[in-house]
């Protein structure tokens, strides 16, 4: 049931590697570029990386660009510890696998959430690495770039369906969606940390009644 | 990109993802209950800058149909139906721009 729900994520994850693996080809070497995916695991992170050392960014502008990205899994990782009872040293190696992706799946499904954590991750990082590799080796799917980036809201929708079932729910979901939506035409600059921002901002409020 | 650079990148992507997940401790049942209705506006959130692009222009109106197909059938909370219909509207939206 993991897997299942985990395929569309992970497909599209390999398509972004792939992307990632071939236009990082102008900034590292093959082994580094697979390296990097490696051990950092971040498309977001990653890419952002090598756009920056494009432009003739230094390490410091790189390392702070990153930190303002993962901040959003510091909201995440606080969303997702009320439901993991594991003790802390396997919450830090699950810590391993918290993306977006695998944090929306846990979050959603009725599965024990260590175990969905621990496998949808492993299946995205496999997916990342392994379309990270063809892309160094030459493959190319800029073609499919357009559909697989419009695959990623679609799943997002599907998730945050999932998470709400409430009315009141419905109403944060929207009102999440439409503050997201003008503070990344207004702000695009911060754009990955601004759906923790209207999240936060729409959950603080009690429920009523 | 040197190995540094690498190995800067990692530790503050894994720091990230640790720092809540490892040292946080249980939630206080308010900050629990606010935390339980973090996911769902999280997401839509995710979902709506997915519409506008890092250079603050929208993205293609393909993208925009797949999504509005997508809320279509969101009721049915099926993240089978929701793909299957947010692929439809963007295959629709693709063959009405061809056509015009």
């Amino acid at each position: 049931m993991v897997l299942g729900a985990t395929s569309p994520f992970a497909a599209a994850i390999g398509v972004f590697g792939t992307i990632y693996g071939a236009g990082a080809s102008a900034v590292a070497d093959p082994a580094t570029i697979v390296l990097s995916s490696l051990v950092v695991f971040s498309g977001a992170v990653q890419f952002a990386a090598v756009g920056l050392l494009l432009t003739g960014a230094g390490p410091l502008a790189i390392l702070l660009t990153a930190a303002m990205l993962n901040s959003r899994n510091l909201l995440l990782g606080a969303a997702l510890r009320s439901s993991l009872e594991e003790p802390r040293r396997k919450r830090a190696f699950l810590a391993w696998w918290l993306v977006d992706e695998t944090a929306g799946l846990t979050l959603a499904s009725p599965a024990p959430p260590g175990r969905t954590l621990l496998f949808s991750g492993a299946f995205c990082y496999a997916a990342w690495v392994i379309g990270t590799a063809f892309g160094v080796l030459g493959a190319s799917l800029a073609s499919l770039e357009e559909l697989v980036a419009a695959v990623f809201p679609v799943l997002f929708v599907g998730l945050a369906a999932q998470s709400t079932r409430t009315r009141d729910g419905v109403l944060r979901v929207a009102a999440a969606a439409v503050v997201s939506l003008l503070l990344a035409f207004a702000v695009p600059e911060i754009r990955s940390v601004i759906p923790a921002i209207a999240a936060v901002a729409v959950a603080m409020p009690g429920e009523k009644g | 990109m040197t190995i540094w650079l690498i190995v800067g990148l990692a530790l503050l992507t894994y720091a990230s993802r640790a720092l809540a997940l490892v040292f946080l401790p249980k939630p206080s049942p308010p900050v629990e209950a606010m935390l339980r209705r973090v996911p769902g506006p999280l997401f839509a959130g995710f979902a709506a800058i997915s519409l506008v692009t890092s250079s603050g222009a929208a993205t293609p109106p393909a993208t925009l149909a797949a999504v509005l197909a997508a809320l279509l059938v969101a009721r049915t909370r099926s993240l089978l139906i929701i793909l299957s219909a947010g692929l439809a509207g963007y295959s629709a939206a693709e063959v009405i721009g061809a056509l015009f």
